[in-house]
């Protein structure tokens, strides 16, 4: 017989933790069933504490008799372009293989659950730091001779067992691998515990990737509001629930101005509006806290069984600016300079660790959410709405002068998020960038004032903690130093 | 132990021609036992820890065999170990990771070659170099040639790795000089197979003890013996090495039909050359090649005759050598310069790159380089170029710490403490902690060697007009720390602070029992406690945290700062490792379910509506079970912090809502699975609330 000229080349893209040496034993194990020479090599090292890490196979197709003696040479590294089966665990680690040069258009079969794990770098950004995952799926569509993506991770939790099981069905339902599904699945049931629910997960990936299953399609991403018709019905919705149907006609008189404005423009600046407007003060967190619909949500996400008992236990902290929110507005105006004055918002905080599910610990949260017809007296309506008329007139004036600088302005909003110090610093970003670029601005020219304000707001956003830390609150942040006022 | 050898060790019994199926580092170990060792050590670190945990789950084997298994202190011990083979003929093998090991091991190590052993001494380096590694990048070669040791350094393949040791040991007895072995990490877990012997037994070992000591000066390191083992070296025991390393050829030649032109290659690099010469179209996946290889499974000392040799009719030779300064190639040039072989042109690092892992993809465009052939290069090129185009740039996933580890707190409570006292200086040290200097703190400033985090600090700290802080392992501070840093800085009358990071075991390289390990194996002693040991080197400020406890750690950190007190002052933070934490507990709750049993489990999560997706909570903690998902809300549009599946309720989200008065999003659920009678009825008072008056219902 021709002995094949070269060996099939597997490399395993996972994460510390998933299982990947586990599929590489497999791996290994087939090939011995099969009689095929293999090889399998790992970098185990502190890649293993949750960072990406490879497995790399060589297994030459041909039996031992077959070799009459002979030793395939088996290489300790996946080269690029010389990679027959890509496998990754998870998306970004598809997209880093491609990026690394191992999907091959004439060679290569990929196969790649499409499900992301997030990277902390996309994770701890202010806004949406997330790396687009089409991107991926459209690169490996055309840069993979075949392409096997999707959720594997789902599958796999279905059939109640691990990622690589499913992965490893995938490959040998692939018709990439020169392995046997009899003794991919022995090998399997050679690794003793949990081999049950692992052949189930084999199965269902080595199904869907052989086409006897339809690909399972991802379920589609919660709806985002953008039509302006519908943010407007949102908005008044949220409102009404928030603080009464009076509350929401306000928003819709503030909102009269934009009717007829630029399309992008006013449904943004509805939104934020409506975001603003319900903003998240102690009544209203205690309000959402003690919905009937957030305890059946709770139990949904940590997974508890019909018949157990969930006990569910708020973290609040309620301090000064808790308690001068709720005052009348001499007061609490009172007290927050006070406060301020000696650099004590934070110091008067007290931890509270309430048992909302408990009769008491309800009891207590919900007579918090009861204070919300007290809301239209209180400090931190006055503030919040003063605030709101000042943004809403910029982005008005703005309006007169371009759409594109207003839509710059009414973004601005996004800063205003979070809570306690977060929310101060983020205030105090809004403040210094809507001093310094849209009530003084450096130029008259609206494509350069909207360009500086873009810029300004995603510095803001990149880096929250960083600029801030050593600084003093309400000092300018860098990015103002650049931008120069007249 | 993270990983349990039980069953692989069965492998350490196989006899006369039996097959041995596994890894690499495995079959190192077999191939000591095949040689006759009569003790064995090291230290733990990638890529070897696991030769420490495999003689660790084979005492009874060992036992049997009479060798003795020593887990050292650290490289130093584990090298000075290696003392019982310089007046007797026994066997003796130790293995650490390089170089940073064997840095550590380098006193110990020169005094060994110095002296020069009657029985075989073998010391098997793993190489941390190149991808994935987390050392700096350096080369044993040169430790090889500063103390005239022997490096070996086999082609990676599992039969040639065991000949090799066994070698190994024949030709440091045979020079009277102990002997390296290097084995990059590829090498150390690639799976193979190979024919095994029988294990041996020493002639002397704890079965058979050695009658008499022997005392001989010429073996003590002072003058003038040292001048004479310097002589010893180069007159006797080099030559002696050359003459058997040619006499076993212990270097192969792979004949090829393209005579005027050569490779060299370490051993270690030889699969990458044969692959880069196949994908050519020069080698078939055998090995048979066109181009002739010189693979020097010993790469120190080079053997200028073989050399010569090989190069006499080539017009040209490559070197493949990993790592730099290029001290092969440097040799190679040297030697046929003095043998007047001055017509062949050595390549080497003018077509390769100095530093850096030599991956197939290096080799291969270093040899295409070199035989004209770029063609295969561009491809490639283009390729990565495509999907750059496509792609952008995917963001990086460094390695981190683990869900609900119990340092990640410790770091979020000093991000609180510095907003309170400003920044200060943090010198760092080596450990799983050191994955605070990533993203998402960023903490730690310098960091100079394992247990060195408060040696230093000396200096810097009498910089600052406010005190600085130091961090260092349970690990590190057996290892050395407690004397070149506790010790050190209470003599000096130093003033910082020290923050010990207790959390039980060796864990960056594989959890391995500690002196201060909550438990131990029964070959250990147990109750060693860091505390005691700080008390006895005389430190008088100690506080105990509980690392969950963010703001207490916070408070803490700060009182440090601002004591009065002079003087060393350290905090022990204390939290089990989560990976043996929950390695226990698994099974133990497991049975709990299943008999019925009460039990709690508890889980954090994040109210989906009233969070405003602006991360602080990720950026104060980073666990990988606090993660972000799509907005639920139609009206937002940034991500919200979730919890997923896999939080182990370590409470640290909890504590820093609290201690970073970050949001009120958080909740910590405790769901009770097999609820007694009492929980139900209590659930049943707490549900008459639903659909009354006072309860929402929407
Ligand atoms: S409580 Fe938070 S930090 Fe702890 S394991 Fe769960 S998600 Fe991670």
């Amino acid at each position: 017989m021709n002995l094949p000229d070269r060996p099939i080349t597997i490399l395993i893209a996972a994460l510390g933790g998933e299982g990947g040496g586990v599929m590489a034993d497999w791996l290994i194990d087939a090939s011995a069933q099969c009689g095929f020479p293999a090889q399998s090599t790992s970098i185990p090292g502190v890649a293993q504490r949750t960072g990406a890490t490879t497995y790399y196979l060589e297994v030459f197709p041909a039996t031992v008799s077959q070799l009459n003696g002979r030793q395939p040479v088996f290489s300790l590294t996946a080269s690029p372009g010389n990679v027959d089966i890509m496998v990754a665990s998870e998306l970004i680690e598809a997209g880093r293989a491609m990026q690394n040069g191992f999907v091959n258009p004439e060679r290569t079969t990929l196969i790649a659950s499409t499900h992301r794990i997030y990277a902390t770098i996309e994770k701890m950004q202010m806004a949406d730091g997330r790396f687009d995952s089409s991107r991926v799926v459209d690169a490996g569509r055309q840069l993979a001779k075949q392409a096997i993506l999707f959720d594997m991770r789902k599958l796999a939790e279905d059939s109640g067992t691990v990622i690589n099981a499913v992965l490893f069905g995938a490959m040998a339902g692939s018709g990439a691998l020169p392995l046997t599904r009899e003794a991919c699945e022995q090998a399997i049931r050679g690794g003793g515990r949990g081999a049950e629910a692992s052949l189930r997960g084999f199965t269902s990936g080595f199904d869907i990737a052989a086409g006897a299953h339809p690909t399972p399609q991802s379920p589609a991403p919660p709806k985002h509001a953008s039509e302006i018709g519908e943010i407007m019905r949102l908005g008044i919705e949220r409102l009404t629930d928030y603080q009464g149907a009076a509350y929401a006609d306000l928003f819709l008189e503030r909102m009269k101005f934009f009717q007829d404005k630029d399309k992008k423009l006013s449904s943004e600046t509805a939104r934020h509006l409506a975001l603003w407007m319900a903003y998240e003060d102690i009544i209203r967190v205690a309000d959402l806290k003690t919905r009937a619909s957030r305890f059946e949500r709770v139990r949904k996400e940590v997974g508890a069984k019909e018949g157990e008992p969930v006990v569910v236990i708020d973290f609040l902290k309620p301090g000064i600016e808790e308690l001068a929110s709720l005052l009348p507005h001499f007061l609490g105006k009172r007290l927050i300079s006070w406060a301020q004055a000696r650099g004590k918002l934070d110091a008067y905080n007290i931890g509270m660790h309430i048992k909302t599910s408990g009769v008491f610990g309800y009891l207590m949260v919900r007579s918090l959410a009861w204070l919300k017809p007290w809301r239209p007296h209180s400090f931190r309506y006055q503030e919040e709405q003063e605030m709101i008329e000042h943004w809403l007139a910029r982005v008005a004036e703005a309006a007169q002068r371009s759409p594109a600088l207003a839509l710059e302005v009414a973004q601005c909003a996004t800063l205003l998020k979070g809570y306690g110090e977060t929310h101060r610093r983020g205030k105090a970003n809004f403040l210094a960038l809507m001093d310094a670029l849209v009530d003084n601005p450096a130029t008259a020219d609206t494509v350069e004032q909207a360009g500086a304000i873009r810029k300004a707001r995603e510095a803001a956003l990149a880096d929250p903690e960083g600029k801030a830390l050593g600084g003093a609150l309400g000092k300018p942040v860098t990015w103002l130093k650049q931008v120069g006022r007249t | 132990m993270e990983r349990s050898f039980k069953k692989e060790v069965e492998l350490l019994k196989l006899g006369d021609g039996e097959t041995f199926h596994g890894e690499g580092i495995l079959a190192v170990t077999k191939a000591l036992l095949q040689s006759g060792v009569a003790y064995v050590g090291g230290y733990q670190g990638a890529p070897v820890s696991h030769v420490m945990d495999v003689l660790n789950d084979a005492r009874d084997i060992l036992d049997d065999l009479g060798v003795h298994v020593e887990t050292n202190a650290n490289e130093a011990g584990a090298a000075a170990m290696l003392g019982a083979s310089i007046n007797y003929p026994i066997r003796g093998a130790v293995a650490f990771k390089s170089t940073v090991g064997t840095n550590v091991a380098s006193d110990a190590l020169s005094n060994l070659a110095s002296a020069g052993v009657r029985g075989g001494a073998l010391v098997v380096l793993g190489e941390d170099y190149g991808e994935g590694s987390s050392i700096i990048q350096e080369r044993s070669h040169a430790f090889a040639m500063k103390s005239q040791m022997w490096l070996l350094d086999p082609r990676p393949n599992l039969p040639k790795i065991v000949e090799m040791v066994e070698k190994g040991f024949e030709l440091s007895e045979a020079s009277n000089t102990p002997v390296m072995l290097e084995l990059r990490i590829r090498a150390c877990h690639v799976h193979g197979t190979f024919t095994t012997k029988k294990n041996l037994g020493s002639k002397n070992s704890k079965k058979n003890p050695i009658a008499e000591p022997d005392f001989d000066f010429g073996r003590i390191s002072l003058p003038p013996a040292t001048y004479a083992q310097e002589k010893h070296k180069i007159e006797v025991r080099w030559p002696a090495a050359v003459a058997f390393i040619r006499k076993n050829k212990l270097n192969e030649v792979f004949a090829g039909a393209m005579s005027d032109t050569g490779i060299v290659c370490q051993g270690g690099m030889y699969n990458a050359v044969i692959r880069a010469l196949q994908l050519l179209g020069l080698a078939d996946a055998f090995g048979a090649t066109r181009v002739p290889i010189y693979c020097m499974n010993v790469a120190y000392p080079m053997i200028p005759e073989e050399t010569v040799a090989f190069c006499a009719d080539k017009k040209r030779v490559l070197v493949v050598e990993e790592g730099q300064p290029a001290f092969i190639e440097d040799a190679l040039q040297a030697a046929l310069r003095r043998a007047d072989a001055n017509l062949t042109k050595v390549h080497g690092k003018d077509m390769l790159p100095l530093g850096g892992e030599y991956t197939g993809e290096v080799v291969l465009t270093g040899i295409s380089r070199f035989l004209n052939r770029d063609v295969e290069i561009n491809a490639v090129k283009k390729l990565k170029t495509r999907a750059t185009e496509l792609l952008g740039t995917v963001p990086a996933r460094p390695p981190g710490f683990c869900v609900g580890c119990p340092e990640r707190p410790v770091f979020a409570a000093m991000k609180v403490a510095e907003k309170a006292t400003g920044a200060f200086h943090i010198s760092a040290d080596i450990g799983c902690h050191t994955f605070a200097t990533l993203p998402p703190f960023n903490i730690g400033h310098t960091v100079l060697g394992y247990g060195l985090g408060l040696a230093s600090n000396s200096a810097v700290d009498t910089m600052f007009g406010k005190r600085t802080l130091t961090i260092m392992g349970d690990g590190g501070f057996w290892h050395n720390g407690l004397t070149s840093g506790i010790a050190n800085s209470v003599f000096n009358k130093d003033d910082g602070i020290l923050v010990i990071m207790k959390n039980g075991y060796s864990s960056a390289t594989g959890t391995q029992e500690l002196p201060s390990s909550p438990q131990h194996s029964e070959s250990k002693s147990d109750d060693m406690a860091i505390e005691r040991a700080l008390a006895g080197v005389g430190v008088g400020w100690v506080k105990t945290v509980d690392n969950y406890r963010v703001g207490d750690v916070a408070k803490v950190l700060k009182d440090a700062m601002s004591t009065e007190y002079k003087g060393l002052k350290v905090i022990i933070a204390e939290g089990e490792c989560q990976l043996e934490r929950q390695r226990k507990l698994r099974p133990v709750v497991a049975k709990q379910l299943s008999e019925g049993k009460r039990t709690i489990k508890v889980k954090y999560g994040v109210d989906e509506d009233t969070c405003t997706g602006d991360h602080s909570c990720i950026r104060l903690s980073g666990c990988p079970t606090l993660t972000i998902k799509d907005n639920p809300d139609p009206l937002r549009r940034d991500p919200v912090a979730t919890v997923i599946d896999g939080c182990v309720g370590c409470g640290l989200c909890g504590e820093n809502a609290h201690a970073a008065v970050l949001c009120p999003s958080f909740y910590r659920a405790e769901i009770i699975q097999n609820p007694g009678f009492f929980d139900k009825a209590l659930n049943k008072l707490r549900n008459a609330f639903r659909g009354t008056t006072i309860h929402q219902r929407n």
